[in-house]
């Protein structure tokens, strides 16, 4: 059971750096994948798809920077947020912006797993904590 | 019977006194004699008589009697030595008895003192032990309180604090406009892109 998943992992591994182009992910390349997968299932077809999505969605969030925000945002800050990302992971990094009221005010950024934030909700959640 | 032995001795006594004067006494002695009708003979054989007489009685009656008497007073005396002895050794009984019951007294004195001093110290040792034992109950019922106390003080101040974050939050949805937003928006992009 265990060498059955450590194989299904290895083999999205595969799937996943096979879609890379010039050190980024491609959308040539993951349609070729998928499209090979297709015309040449594995074993177990489903749960090989599943983790190398998993993959390809971690690797998207990582260029993809989600600017959550409480009343009107500039697009001349998203673009500084985007530019400030690129320089920070090295890598092209798209802000889009995502409104969430219960923020009061104030940005939260997520780029993959990490966040960044600047909110009353945020401040005054510290605050709370620290009470 | 002893003026008998008396008289016959005065009468010997006077016989030899008269012996040089024999010749010139011889006579007078013979007219005594006489007048008193004295006979030699039967005196001497009363003499004799009396004298065996007197060794019977010696013998069988004065001896028997004196050695019963003797033996009497021997016993007499015996008795009131050992009654004699007997006092003494009541006495000394008595005083054993006497200082035996003060060595008694004496122990039984100190066995009491001891025993006394002994109570005395368990006494004391069991009310150091309640008292030592009270401290610490009152000790560890004051940090108990006190810990009580601070338990409820933090949960009254998380209280508070998110009664007064709470109402914060309202008031801000509420009162933050658009504007607002807008320029906090700026300076939060401003402060996260700069770090």
């Amino acid at each position: 059971m265990a060498s059955g998943k450590k194989q299904i992992t290895q083999l999205a591994q595969k799937l996943f750096k096979l879609s890379f182009a010039d050190g980024r992910l491609s959308e040539e390349r993951v349609a070729g994948v998928l499209a090979y997968v297709e015309k040449n299932p594995p074993a177990k077809p489903i749960p090989v798809l599943r983790a190398y999505g998993r993959l390809v969605a971690i690797e998207v969030a990582k260029g993809r920077a989600v600017v959550e925000h409480s009343g009107p945002v500039a697009d001349s800050a998203l673009q500084s947020i985007a530019a400030a990302m690129t320089g920070r992971y090295k890598r092209p990094v798209v802000a889009t912006a995502k409104p969430n009221a219960s923020l009061l005010a104030g940005l939260r950024i997520r780029v993959g797993d990490d966040v960044y934030e600047s909110s009353v909700s945020g401040q005054l959640a510290a605050l709370s904590a620290s009470a | 019977m002893l003026s008998l032995l008396v008289i016959a001795e005065v009468t010997g006594h006077a016989a030899e006194a008269a012996a040089p004067h024999a010749a010139g006494s011889a006579n007078a002695l013979t007219q005594i004699t006489d007048a008193f009708s004295v006979n030699l003979s039967s005196l001497s054989a009363q003499v004799f008589s009396f004298v065996i007489v007197a060794v019977v009685l010696w013998y069988f009656a004065f001896k028997p009697v004196l050695a019963t008497l003797d033996e009497r007073q021997k016993k007499i005396a015996d008795g009131l030595r050992y009654a004699e002895e007997t006092k003494t050794r009541l006495a000394a009984v008595q005083q054993e008895n006497a200082d035996i019951l003060k060595r008694a007294q004496v122990e039984a004195a100190a066995i009491i003192e001891q025993a006394r001093k002994a109570a005395k110290e368990v006494a004391e040792r069991e009310t150091a032990a309640t008292t030592e034992r009270a401290n610490s109950l009152i000790t560890k019922a004051q940090e108990a309180i006190e810990l009580e106390k601070q338990k409820m003080l933090a949960e009254a101040r998380t209280e508070v604090a998110r009664l007064v974050i709470a109402t914060t939050q309202r008031v801000l949805a509420k009162e933050l406009n658009d504007a607002d937003r807008s320029r906090y928006n700026e300076a939060a992009a401003r402060e996260l892109t700069s770090v």
